[in-house]
């Protein structure tokens, strides 16, 4: 072995991360020729726990997956639910449902934006992108009640309707939003900041893509074209018009004219949506207990394909519920665009996957201060929070 | 009544080519099929499915049968979703990794490994890829032995 390789540990704990991972890069002076992962240092038991809720409580368990996209998960949930009960959604719901999913999508990606802004030094994108997709949040709390965990579905339907006053909002807030997306699609192909930090940068070869099982905008930058809303369409997607986009570039620049692109049909399917609302009920009746069965949902979470799988056993709660959000699935892709690349591209090629941590871990709890690991009961956790919080 | 010909032929195929190892399939609905299958008949269904196509790994779950542990593949291509069962001892919980067919199940065996201790033979890595260090051997937390109290007290007596 030559003397000039040596090893760097990145993270858990890593001033370039924004949440807790850990990849041991293996070092030929700038040179990265090798990468382990290991994660779980978020992991809070969630399979386990939503074997021990009934299927209404999980509705609010399987949202808290994730902050960022709560709506996927959850709307992966009810209809792997509904499936297994055999109840569909009312037509009205079932676009309300989708109006969610695509804002929740716009938030995602306009936030990714400016993670990527920020990682390649280019602050002020992160600042612009950060305002804009306050409209989107403030959107989804006018429709839901709330600007994050929006809890809007039910199981056999959603929660709140959309009623006529709120129309008028959306439609300002897609005009708005639309010349902003169009604005930050000329600054992309423009900015030489982003041509110099991202072209060439973290290649992802399309039979890597394929063979690594990528999934969501990091595919689909790869030229692998695969978007659950077109080949399993679920909700109201099989109605709406929108394009699947992808890029050829392979790159982290590919990455970012991909969720940019994206941002357009998100628009485009929320105007059809809202023009289109059908009216009746937002609801139908689900009984408690599912009958004994499998099932297998997919939703396009903003990060790509979110696969959940239930089985039933009869009762009023699951046998075992499996998540697989989309980060899990992009790390084996990762791993393959940091090697070969340069150190000082870490962040920036961590950052492209849109990594989300606590999507990827879902199963103890960690004292960062003792290093202790332990699983705690409900109890001390109610403790725990009136001790620091309460009164 | 055939309402969806491109999931019947593909199980029709796939009963003919493995006689006697396909032990039960099921076609849910349109484009969800479910087929069970030996567990010795793991390597040489996975590659003839990579074959046509099926190379998308999107997720592979561990499951606990009370006396066996269940693992099912869950294969995409086109809009069908496979998914491919196989069923294990407990008490000797061995398969062979798919890894050298479809590298992107890598993470995915690892996590069960974790989770269920299942040993995939021929896994490059099969190191902790979510819990500690420091977890107590023998425990695997979704198995149904160990209830939520269980793993508590286990735990806090590895604290010592």
């Amino acid at each position: 072995m030559s003397e000039s390789i040596f090893t760097v540990p990145v993270g858990p704990q890593h001033p370039a991360l924004k949440e807790p991972e850990n990849i041991t890069l293996t070092l030929d002076g700038e040179q990265i020729i090798d990468a382990k992962i290991r994660l779980g240092y978020v992991h809070r038991g969630g399979e386990k726990a939503l074997e021990n809720r009934t299927y209404v409580q999980n509705l609010y368990l399987v949202e808290r997956v994730c902050g960022i996209c709560a709506m996927a998960h959850q709307l992966c949930y009810a209809n792997n639910v509904e499936a297994l009960l055999g109840i569909e959604a009312p037509p009205r719901a079932r676009y309300i449902r989708t109006i969610v999913a695509e804002l929740e999508r716009i938030h995602s990606h306009l936030l990714w934006v400016g993670v990527a802004g920020h990682e390649i030094g280019f602050d002020t994108l992160f600042m612009y992108t950060w305002q804009d997709r306050e409209i989107a949040l403030d959107l989804m709390e006018r429709i839901t009640g709330n600007r994050v965990l929006h809890a809007t579905n039910a199981i056999g339907g959603v929660r709140r309707d959309i009623t006529s006053d709120m129309i008028p909002l959306i439609k300002k807030g897609l005009t708005y939003l639309g010349e902003r997306i169009e604005y930050y699609r000329k600054l992309a192909l423009g900015e030489k900041t982003i041509a110099k930090r991202a072209v060439g940068v973290g290649i992802l070869k399309t039979q890597d893509a394929l063979a690594l099982c990528a999934v969501g905008p990091t595919a689909r930058a790869s030229n692998v074209r695969r978007d659950v809303r077109e080949y399993d369409p679920y909700s109201a997607y099989d109605e709406m018009p929108f394009d699947v986009v992808t890029n050829d570039g392979c790159d982290v620049a590919a990455r970012i004219f991909v969720r940019i692109d994206e941002l357009e049909q998100c628009a485009r399917i929320l105007e059809y949506a809202v023009d289109h609302l059908p009216e009746g009920p937002i609801k139908v009746r689900a009984p408690r207990s599912v009958p004994q069965g499998e099932n297998v949902s997919i939703v396009e979470a903003p990060r790509g394909e979110d696969i959940h799988y239930c089985k039933s056993n009869g009762s009023d709660r699951p046998e075992r519920y499996k998540i697989r959000a989309p980060t899990l699935a992009n790390w084996a892709s990762m791993r393959k665009m940091l090697i070969g690349g340069s150190m000082a591209d870490v962040p920036i090629v961590l950052a492209a996957i849109d990594p989300c941590m606590s999507c990827t871990d879902r199963v103890a709890f960690l004292d960062a201060k003792s290093g202790k690991s332990w699983a705690w009961s409900y109890e001390q956790l109610k403790k725990y929070v009136q001790k620091h919080y309460g009164e | 009544m055939s309402t969806s010909p491109k999931e019947e032929e593909l199980v029709n195929d796939l009963k003919q080519r493995f006689v006697g190892r396909v032990t039960e399939t099921l076609i849910q609905r349109p484009r969800r099929i479910f087929i069970t299958i030996t567990s010795d008949a793991l390597t040489e269904f996975v590659s003839y499915l990579a074959q046509k196509g099926y190379r998308h790994v999107s997720t592979i779950t561990g499951l606990d049968l009370g006396q066996s542990l269940g693992v099912i593949y869950h294969l995409i291509e086109g809009n069908i979703v496979l998914s491919l069962k196989v069923a294990i001892p407990k008490g000797d919980p061995k398969l062979s990794t798919i890894v050298n067919i479809i590298p992107g199940a890598e993470l995915y065996e690892r996590e069960i490994h974790d989770m269920f201790g299942v040993v995939f033979q021929g896994h490059p890595d099969l190191s902790p890829l979510i819990l500690p260090e420091k977890w107590p051997a023998g425990l695997y937390p979704l198995r149904k032995e160990w209830k939520v109290e269980a793993i508590k007290t286990e735990l806090e007596k590895t604290q010592e």
